[in-house]
């Protein structure tokens, strides 16, 4: 007895469950900057000065240098996800983009020196959404950990599969990276 | 060859529960999630309905001293909360759209059985967090939406606001889950053959609403996050004196609260769209316009959020805008009550219990709209805003549209999920006591607000002619709450005397009613295939699944497997194995209410060491692998 | 607007009444689905365009606020929201009273409103639409008495406890005596009371006296006003006493704490103040 139905196998290997549940996320993460982005330029054009004074303005190469160099980290994830191998260039992008993460709370405690959230919705604002962006990285590097500790024991449909997930949120958070990290430093370029 | 019965019998060991308390606790069965959602809000449905009563109480005389103005403030703020957060949207997707999406897309659960208990779990401790604040005098007090400055440390110093805070950004988590869960089982799990404009408009109407809950919570979380930093670790987002503004609150506030109100009302429209056709035994008229303004409706929801502001001094050029946004949302809504009224005059119409509460939905939420389109007019509005006329307006639609459906749901899906049928005549009782209570409570308060009578106030002069309106308005109270307990007086009589009910006693034209009553564990023993929105009422397709199940063909019982389909078209792309029965749901839910509980007393090392416990907690969620295919 | 919505929901019901009684005939799709695009798209959009002109582009220019008061502007009054009562003060005169404001008849009155700390919402319902009361930014209104009278306001965004006891009133008087008001209200106080000095002036003025704070209302001519806490009780002694002797009974959760005063010192305070005329 056939199926009237007709069988499309190429859906298959597209998008596996797993990957519709990581982009679920991804859509709800995204609404969430977006509502702080544009709360950041809200409360911008609220303020006539901004930073305001005595707050430094935002470096700018040092953030973008940065931003490049986790942009880079899309390639061995992408690696990982279509490859038979996929823990070396986990290891990779891992490396990598713990050294991002050093890095960003490194200038994260330089900037806490200079100017605090308590003193002004400058400041509120300005760490809120870069403490949450890094907090998006942070979570990424505990899934890379996590896939390699699994990959140790051989791969499997679901293992594949998790690549698969963990390298669109990757994707996502870098996006995320170059949203947040333009709105600001954007005090810098408008003047 | 194997028979029907041992395949059946196959199928029945591989999906039993555990037996018990611990079958409950561990379930990840839908329909048992379902059955837990409901009955945990119908537990908030009284809450906020007791508090409401004890509001109408105070107000029921000028001067009235039954409460003081600090309990009052505490009541209305939590009646708001819990009737949305905790009763309407749990009620509709976490019982209604858990329990009935996967049966009517012909599918045995949903995408994420595990992530759909932790989503219940999650609902009820935030429940308990927040009546826990209430209970100890640390209720919410500021209103349901929170405006600062009022809500802020300096002019609410007590731990009040921070059950507000963190008790709905707890929900919201437990909201977020339930609707990623709704998308991509309507959108992966369909039956062979059912193409995207097949769907029941039920489906349709949940898609929309989870679509507006992903894309709308978010912008309360961003308010709720800034409020909490602001009142507890000196941030500044809303005081003007450091920078911020008292109206970016507002503004993220209300681009979440507009969009609620849409997600509270479509997935009622979606009940009706599927009790019209039943009690009136043909298609819905305009089946693709239906399905395209529910779409619609939540959509353009996104761009009308302003309007209530309209008091608050913006400019008038943006109050001009977000006025004409908000008229194009009226479209999709009439295309909608015009498309039912006129099934219901076309079709033959039974009027049962089920179609009497979707009349007096229709005949209500009418009523309610007409008001709110009267707001688009800026000049009344800004009369009338912050008054007892949007109270009424807003209770219209959120009663009639919102609870109507969702009674009659109950009597309609009843047999289904219980097998009983309920007794009619006093069902058609509980309709008319409800429907007659609701409009004397409501509507009276259009008059009092348009003269002049403002909202949120514990008493009021007794020389303002607004007494004899509050006292039929608290009658009506009184006798809505005798309705909505004769009506569930009826539906446990029922469930207990009533008569056996088989798989279809109303001819339903959706899959649900063709499996029996209730449903099996693993819902469908052959996965059934589809070639119209009506699929139980195509009589060949159901015999060819008859034939299918007797040769094993899509009977899926080699293990706890499911269909997944393509999006647009259904056709078959995989068989999935699915979780069944599993402690960490229930786990993970309690680790997150730690949590909560550390950050309500801003003890925040605690709550980074439950953050660490809630990662490992997922370690172990992860930790078995489903089978291959 | 009425009308036309019993109309709409008129339309709705005669379908619905008439599915009563033709039930037990089925009906074709087609005449169903033209009903539900004329009625549920193009009558909508009719009326929607109709009301939408109507309101938001002709009837708004009437109530959108008024620029700040210029020289085509008779009048304008400021007026400052606290918790749970309203500051009025005139420019240009320097009189500072509270929860009553006098305005003349027939005369463009510019009010300004400004909030000392949450969101209120200044309300006259007779007069004009309301208009919210921030502490970020000063909002402005414009009352217009085409009558003499008197017209009752309201708070109309929840403030706290006493949101319900936020009231004040506007006099609308014939030019004349208003202006005879407005030369009585600059006038100082003509006497002075040791006890208030002692109990009350930390947060209240009485202009004339050495009382200058203005934590609560000016009092300088509290005894002429028509109601007091903010139309919450009448004006007269045995009112007056009841509220110096019990403030949180009276209205809880007020911002005046309750004074520790003898019954001798009620009656002292009360007679001065209603003095103050």
């Amino acid at each position: 007895m056939s199926d009237v139905v007709a069988v499309d196998t190429r859906a298959r290997e597209r998008f596996p469950l797993g990957v519709w549940g990581i982009a679920m996320l991804i859509a709800t993460e995204a609404a969430l900057f977006a509502m702080m982005v544009g709360s950041y330029f809200y409360l911008r054009f609220k303020n006539a000065q901004w930073p305001p004074a005595g707050t430094p303005e935002p470096k700018v190469v040092v953030p973008l240098v940065l931003l490049g160099v986790l942009m880079l980290t899309a390639f061995p994830m992408w690696k990982a996800a279509s490859s038979a191998t996929p823990r070396r260039w986990l290891l990779l992008a891992l490396v990598v983009q713990s050294g991002y993460f050093a890095m960003e709370v490194s200038d994260f405690r330089d900037d806490l020196r200079h100017f605090t959230p308590q003193q002004h919705a400058y400041g509120s604002i300005y760490y809120t959404l870069l403490g949450a962006d890094h907090g998006h990285v942070a979570v990424g590097l505990l899934l890379d950990a996590w896939l390699l500790w699994k990959l140790l024991f051989g791969m499997t449909e679901f293992r594949r599969k998790a690549v698969r997930a963990i390298a669109l949120y990757w994707y996502a958070v870098i996006v995320l990276t170059i949203v947040v990290t333009l709105t600001v430093t954007s005090p810098a370029f408008a003047r | 060859m194997t028979s029907v019965a041992e395949r059946v019998d196959r199928l029945e060991r591989q999906w039993a529960e555990r037996p018990g308390v611990l079958g409950w606790l561990t379930t990840t069965d839908h329909k048992r999630v379902g059955l837990l959602y409901f009955w945990t809000t119908l537990v908030f449905f009284g809450a906020g309905g007791v508090e409401a009563l004890v509001m109408r109480s105070q107000l029921i005389q000028p001067n009235n001293h039954l409460v003081g103005p600090e309990t009052f403030d505490q009541l209305f703020t939590v009646h708001g909360m819990t009737m949305i957060f905790w009763f309407i949207i749990p009620m509709t997707t976490g019982a209604f759209g858990n329990y009935l999406v996967p049966l009517m897309i012909g599918a045995r659960d949903m995408a994420f059985p595990r992530m759909n208990a932790l989503s219940f779990w999650i609902f009820l401790a935030s429940g308990m967090f927040l009546y826990i604040g209430l209970f100890s005098g640390f209720g919410p007090d500021a209103g349901w939406f929170n405006y600062v400055p009022l809500a802020d440390r300096l002019h609410d110093p007590s731990r009040n606001i921070e059950f507000y805070t963190l008790g709905l950004a707890f929900n919201s988590i437990a909201s977020t889950l339930t609707a990623a869960n709704l998308i991509v089982t309507i959108l992966k799990l369909r039956a062979p053959g059912m193409s995207f404009n097949r769907m029941p408009l039920f489906c349709f109407a949940f898609l929309a609403a989870s679509f507006g809950l992903i894309f709308a919570l978010p912008s309360l979380s961003v308010d709720l996050i800034f409020l909490f930093l602001q009142r507890n670790l000196g941030f500044h987002f809303f005081d003007v004196a450091h920078g911020g503004s008292s109206f970016l609150w507002q503004h993220l506030f209300w681009f979440f609260g507009h969009p609620e109100v849409y997600i509270l009302i479509v997935p009622a429209f979606g009940i009706a769209t599927e009790i019209i056709p039943a009690f009136t035994r043909r298609k819905m008229i305009a089946f693709p316009l239906v399905a395209i303004a529910e779409l619609l409706v939540v959509f353009i929801g996104f761009g009308v959020w302003a309007h209530h502001m309209f008091a608050t001094g913006l400019p008038t050029t943006t109050l001009v805008f977000f006025a004409g946004a908000t008229s194009m949302v009226v479209i999709p809504s009439t295309i909608q009550v015009f498309a039912w009224c006129m099934s219901i005059y076309a079709g033959r119409p039974k009027f049962k219990t089920p179609l009497l509460f979707i009349i007096g939905f229709i005949v209500m939420f009418v009523a309610g709209g007409l008001t709110g389109i009267m707001f688009l007019a800026i000049p009344f509005d800004q009369q009338t805003t912050d008054t007892y006329f949007v109270v009424a307006h807003f209770h219209y639609i959120i009663f009639g549209a919102a609870v109507f459906p969702i009674f009659g749901g109950m009597y309609y899906w009843f047999p289904k999920v219980t097998g009983k049928l309920y007794f009619e005549r006093p069902g058609q009782i509980s309709f008319w006591i409800i429907f007659a209570g609701t409009n004397l409570l409501f509507f009276p308060m259009h008059i009092v607000g348009l003269l002049g009578m403002p909202r949120r106030v514990y008493t009021y002069p007794g020389d303002m002619g607004w007494t004899s309106y509050n006292v039929i308005e608290s009658i009506g109270g009184y006798i809505t709450a005798v309705g909505i307990l004769a009506l569930f007086t009826n539906l446990v009589v029922s469930y207990f005397r009533g008569a056996p009910a088989g798989p279809d006693p109303w001819h339903g034209p959706t899959l649900e009613w063709s499996v029996p009553s209730p449903p099996p564990e693993y819902n469908f023993a052959v996965i059934p295939t589809v070639s119209s929105a009506y699929a139980n009422w195509d009589a060949d397709d159901r015999e060819r699944d008859g034939h299918r199940l007797t040769a094993g063909v899509g009977t899926l019982e080699r293990g706890h497997e499911q269909h997944v389909s393509s999006l647009i078209d259904g056709w078959t792309s995989e068989i999935v194995d699915m979780p069944h029965s599993s402690p960490w749901p229930i786990a993970l839910a309690l680790a997150l209410s730690l949590l909560f509980a550390m950050l309500v007393i801003t003890h925040y090392l605690f709550a980074a060491i439950f953050a660490v416990v809630i990662a490992l907690t997922l370690l172990g969620w992860h930790g078995k692998e489903p089978q291959e295919s | 607007m009425l009308a036309g919505s019993a109309a709409g929901l008129g339309v709705i019901v005669a379908i619905l009444v008439g599915a009563w009684f033709k039930r037990g005939v089925d009906g074709a799709d087609r005449p169903g689905t033209i009903t539900v695009i004329a009625l549920g798209i193009v009558t909508p959009i009719l009326v929607l365009a109709a009301l939408f002109a109507y309101s938001d582009i002709f009837l708004i220019r009437g109530t959108s606020p008024p620029v700040a008061a210029a020289a085509t502007n008779d009048l304008s009054v400021r007026v400052i929201g606290h918790q749970f009562w309203w500051e009025i003060r005139y420019p240009g005169s320097g009189v500072v009273t509270a929860n009553e404001i006098h305005i003349p008849v027939r005369t463009h009155v510019v009010v300004s409103v400004h909030s000392d700390d949450v969101i209120h919402s200044f309300w006259v319902p007779q007069l004009n639409r309301k208009i919210d009361v921030f502490p970020d930014q000063v909002n402005r209104v414009e009352l217009y008495a085409d009558k003499p009278g008197r017209y009752r306001g309201q708070c109309a965004e929840f403030c706290g406890l006493q949101h319900a006891h936020m009231g004040f009133y506007v006099f609308a008087q014939p030019r004349a005596a208003y202006d005879r008001w407005l030369r009585m209200q600059a006038r100082p106080a003509k006497r002075f009371n040791a006890l208030f000095d002692d109990k009350c002036s930390s947060c209240h003025a009485i202009q004339g006296t050495p009382a200058h704070a203005h934590v609560g209302p000016d009092l300088t001519h509290v005894g002429s006003r028509t109601s007091l806490a903010a139309l919450t009780i009448p004006n007269t002694a045995a009112h007056m006493a009841d509220w110096l002797r019990n403030t949180q009974q009276v209205k809880p959760g007020s911002q005046m704490p309750e004074v520790d005063l003898t019954n001798a010192q009620v009656r002292q305070l009360t007679r001065y103040l209603e003095s103050l005329k």
